[in-house]
């Protein structure tokens, strides 16, 4: 029974540490990524990076995009299109990044981000969309 | 990006056996330590799946048993199969490690074990696919061809 108790004590560092080092690589990710540049539009958008082998895309993330309404949505395959995938520092698929009208990143979640998650962050967008010198 | 179909239930059923197995071994083997083989055998059915699907044990199970009888429903996926063998291949290699450990070092094999349980666990319950990670970041640097199929998959 002890060889048991260790193993799971040994799995269980493990998965831990897995799961520190996921936190503190997604936040470097992020932190490199907000604020990087893309093609301007009229409205707030989406990317979207995926890639063929992408289940969860599949399964949970495209039905997520579909209930956003009305939203620009570039789906990107992060493999054909490595330069614009490192850019954004996607390391893992899905990945969805929610950018400003004038190109720049705003939100960036990597792995399955719900329908309300984005909602919100294409609102906040919305809102930082607004000139700051609102004409007289 | 061209995909063809894969059998969620199919994967289900693999990933619930990977779990089951790895749990009655690592209980099991607390009382009854030659429950400790079927991590090995373990190993040998995922290997032996990943080269040849119609040895694939729970995938057969699923596609003979399961399926026929209505007790499995099936979940078509547009998806590729490449990302799911490669990591039933990959959990394949970590369980022949757990069990080249076994003998000398019966916790480090346990726990190598264990940990495909998790991972198996993980893609089951979540969805979260640690190998079909494995393979996109693979695939990324060039070192494993992404092939684009359109072939119907996920059946025997």
């Amino acid at each position: 029974m002890n060889a048991q108790l260790w193993a799971l004590a040994a799995a269980g560092i493990v998965v831990l540490a897995a799961a520190c080092l996921e936190v503190v690589r997604s936040r470097r990710a992020r932190a490199h990524t907000l604020g990087v540049v893309a093609g301007p539009a009229s409205d707030p958008y989406i990317l979207y990076f995926t890639g063929d082998g992408c289940t969860v895309c599949r399964t949970h993330q495209e039905p997520a995009l579909a209930k956003l309404g009305p939203v620009r949505i570039d789906k990107v395959d992060a493999i054909a299109e490595r330069t614009l995938a490192d850019r954004f520092h996607v390391y893992t698929l899905p990945t969805t990044v929610v950018m400003s009208p004038e190109g720049r990143a705003l939100h960036v979640n990597y792995g399955y981000a719900t329908a309300p998650k984005l909602e919100r962050q294409l609102a906040e967008a919305r809102g930082a969309g607004i000139p700051a010198t609102a004409p007289a | 990006m061209s995909t063809g179909f894969v059998d969620h239930s199919a994967l289900k059923v693999n990933q619930t056996g990977i779990v089951a197995t790895v749990l009655v071994a690592f209980v099991g083997s607390a009382l009854y330590r030659p429950l400790l083989v079927l991590i090995p055998l373990l190993a040998v059915v995922l290997l032996l799946g990943t080269f040849a699907p119609q040895l694939a044990l729970f995938k057969q199970l699923y596609f003979k048993v399961l399926k026929p009888r209505g007790i499995v429903t099936p979940r078509p996926v547009p998806d590729k199969p490449e990302p799911h063998n490669f990591a039933q291949g990959l959990g394949g290699v970590f369980l022949a490690v757990a069990s080249a450990f076994l003998p000398p070092l019966a916790v480090v094999g346990l726990a190598i074990a264990l940990l495909v349980a998790v991972l198996a666990f993980v893609n089951l319950a979540f969805g979260y696919c640690l190998g079909c990670q494995i393979y996109y970041q693979l695939g990324k640097r060039g070192l494993i061809r992404a092939t684009r199929s359109s072939e119907t998959t996920g059946t025997p």
